[in-house]
């Protein structure tokens, strides 16, 4: 006979106790990799206020994370050409299972859950045959891989699920790797990339590319508004004298834009944009560029309004109020300048609003 | 061999740099005149020679031509980390080393083109719009010692191909120094409108030349043939059909060490350091005896060709931790990263 302890028991064990949220490890606001003074690698929580609510130790350098909806439970990835993600309980800073990428695959370093939380989608690199495809991993059983699918071109990065909870879209950078060759770009002359649009499922919905002149700028970051909007960051493999957008926006079924701001602005990023993110409510959007020390900022319309200057400046999330943006110099900052915290730690190019 | 190898890398870590502030605009003067427009003459001469000696004589058996080959492939690699202004113009650089091939588009692209024999190949404006695949010396390689591409099409079709990829890449060639003349004024009198707005943007450029031409040669040159240990893959082993493997790693080396003392040259004792990292990496190229690398697949040979990857490596850690920091143009964290 079943006592009411046992029952009681059985029940914790079994899950069904009261289940733990991100209160439970200290309401981060934020989550990011980053490299402490002595050299380790850790995942990092940020309160609002921009101060720390927890560190937990990583085997290796982290690229970008990935939280659970409901759960404090984030996907730490390793950094390109990495086989392995761990999922991390944030309250005990334990890992709570590990995902190995199948034989013949990579992960590029993004990943996102579905809505529920049931999901888990990464975008990898079948690199035999130089394709892109996104993992599918059953959270429910423990972040087992349950199926694969095209990412619709080639070296998929960053993907976000759209407002709607049933589309992902992907940004196909169109560069070939290949792990023999490190991180080589095996196929400049001939690269396309795209954004790709799929139900979790993975039949495409749309895929856009941009035109002739803008083949070598490779889409690699995204954030989406809540309108539906999704702003793409893109990195320039041409010719360095030009001085190309490296930024724009999409709608589903509607052709891609570029942002519009001064040659100058663009010609400071020196190629390379590193993050971009929407504020929450929408009305402004921002690029931040390591290599060019700079953070760009645009309005709703996507018209240029201010830049600022950070060294090292990369990881980028959207508040209330506008931006958070955190530094390889340890610096963390809501680009208003008032809220401002200076860590020891290298903060990797990734900030992930929670 | 490997002892010595021991010994410099301990020697070359020990010992700190105490350096005095480079004089940037001396380094890239030297790096202009010393080393890149010497490299870009040099390979605009051999590709013209190649180009005279396809008119001549366009027999795959030619001697000469195999040997104005050789040579314009020599000059090629020595300058191939020099992959900035104007060998990226209008894709000059892909379309005279269009390498590596991971889809195998340039036999592919070949066969395509010896089937049609068109008149596209006869002259240079047609032939330039070919694709990038079916020009340059690493197309040229295909004809010359490939058997399976030369038994394609007529001896007059391949006749035709050898000489207007002669011509392109003497055609590509000219230009790359034509434009040097002028992109040498740009770096050597920075401006704020000029793509240098100092000396230390024009600095930062040659050090990432410098150490994206020896990442080159460890991740691709070396590490294409590498693969696994599971599964080693000989044949993308660089220029393998002329037997030019083992060789492309010498002379990418030889020209990436004329430009790492040049830029270490106000700093002696990282100077000597490198340049002994350097003498070991010949040292073990030199004592391969694997022209093609194809020891790859067997544990032993791989062993070596791994020892010759690790002092290229060697030399990369060392430019890093010091050569950046010494010439102040140490990438950031993220800066760095490139995902």
């Amino acid at each position: 006979m079943t006592t009411r302890r046992q029952f009681i028991a059985g029940m914790l064990a079994a899950g069904l106790g009261p289940v733990p949220t991100w209160a439970d490890a200290g309401s981060p606001a934020f989550l990011s990799a980053a490299k402490t003074a002595s050299g380790d690698h850790v995942l990092v929580g940020l309160r609002p206020d921009l101060s720390e609510a927890f560190r937990i130790p990583l085997p290796t350098r982290g690229h970008a994370a990935a939280a659970h909806p409901n759960r404090p439970e984030a996907v730490g990835f390793a950094r390109r050409p990495g086989t392995f993600a761990l999922v991390i309980d944030c309250r005990s800073g334990q890992v709570a299972a590990r995902m190995d990428a199948p034989t013949g695959r990579h992960f590029y370093g993004h990943g996102t859950f579905s809505r529920d939380g049931d999901l888990l989608f990464t975008t990898e690199n079948d690199y035999e045959a130089a394709r892109g495809v996104i993992g599918v991993w059953d959270v429910t059983r423990g972040y087992q891989r349950i199926a694969e699918f095209s990412s619709g071109g080639v070296g998929p990065h960053e993907m976000v699920l759209m407002p709607d909870g049933e589309t992902l879209v992907i940004a196909n950078g169109g560069i070939e790797t290949h792990p023999d060759s490190g991180r080589a770009k095996l196929n400049i002359p001939m690269m396309r990339p795209n954004l790709s649009y799929c139900r979790l499922e993975g039949t495409v919905l749309d895929r856009v590319e941009p035109d002739s002149t803008m083949r070598r700028n490779s889409i690699r970051h995204l954030a989406v508004r809540p309108d539906g909007t999704v702003i793409f960051g893109m990195q320039w493999q041409g010719e360095a004298e030009q001085i190309v957008p490296l930024a724009g926006t999409h709608r589903l079924q509607e052709p891609l834009r570029l942002l519009e701001a001064p040659d100058q602005v663009w010609r400071d990023l020196s190629g390379y944009v590193g993050s971009v993110a929407a504020s929450q409510s929408g009305d402004r959007v921002a690029v931040t560029s390591p290599r060019g020390n700079r953070v760009v900022e645009f309005d709703a319309d996507g018209t240029f309004t201010t830049v600022s200057v950070h060294q090292d400046v990369c990881g980028l999330a959207g508040t209330d109020e506008g931006f958070v943006a955190t530094t390889g110099n340890g610096l963390i900052t809501s680009l208003t300048g008032q809220t401002m915290q200076q860590s020891e730690l290298a903060f990797d190019n990734h900030l992930l609003r929670l | 061999m490997f002892q010595r190898l021991a010994l410099v890398i301990s020697f070359a870590l020990a010992t700190g740099t105490a350096t005095a502030e480079p004089d940037l605009a001396r380094l890239n003067t030297d790096a202009v005149n010393g080393h890149i427009l010497p490299l870009v003459d040099s390979f605009q001469s051999a590709a013209s020679a190649l180009q005279t000696a396809a008119e001549d004589n366009c027999e795959a058996t030619s001697p000469a031509l195999v040997a104005a080959f050789h040579d314009a492939v020599d000059a090629w690699t020595r300058m191939s980390h020099l992959r900035f202004g104007p060998t990226e113009k209008d894709d000059r650089a892909f379309a005279i080393a269009f390498w590596p091939d991971s889809r195998g588009k340039t036999p592919k692209e070949l066969t395509v083109l010896l089937k049609s024999d068109e008149p596209a190949f006869m002259d240079a404006t047609s032939f330039a719009e070919v694709s990038i695949a079916a020009r340059g010396v690493y197309a040229l390689e295909f004809l010359l010692f490939d058997a399976r591409v030369q038994s394609v099409g007529t001896a007059e079709a391949s006749c035709h191909l050898i000489q207007a990829i002669a011509r392109d890449i003497a055609r590509n060639a000219d230009a790359i120094a034509t434009d040097w003349a002028s992109y040498a004024e740009l770096i050597l009198s920075p401006s704020e409108t000029g793509p240098y707005r100092n000396d230390a943007e024009a600095a930062q450029e040659f050090y990432k030349a410098l150490s994206t031409g020896l990442q080159f040669t460890s991740d691709t040159r070396l590490g294409r043939p590498l693969g696994t240990f599971e599964k080693p893959r000989a044949a993308r082993a660089e220029l393998r059909r002329s037997g030019r493997s083992l060789r492309q790693v010498r002379l990418s080396l030889e020209g990436t060490r004329d430009l790492a003392l040049i830029l270490a040259q106000d700093a002696p004792a990282l100077q000597a350091q490198l340049d002994a990292l350097y003498m070991v990496a010949f040292e073990v190229a030199d004592g391969l005896d694997d022209p093609v690398l194809a020891g790859v697949a067997d544990p032993q040979g791989r062993l070596r060709v791994e020892i010759l990857q690790m002092s290229v490596d060697q030399i990369r850690s060392l430019i890093g931790a010091e050569l950046g920091p010494a010439l102040g143009v140490a990438a950031g964290f993220n800066a760095l990263d490139g995902d």
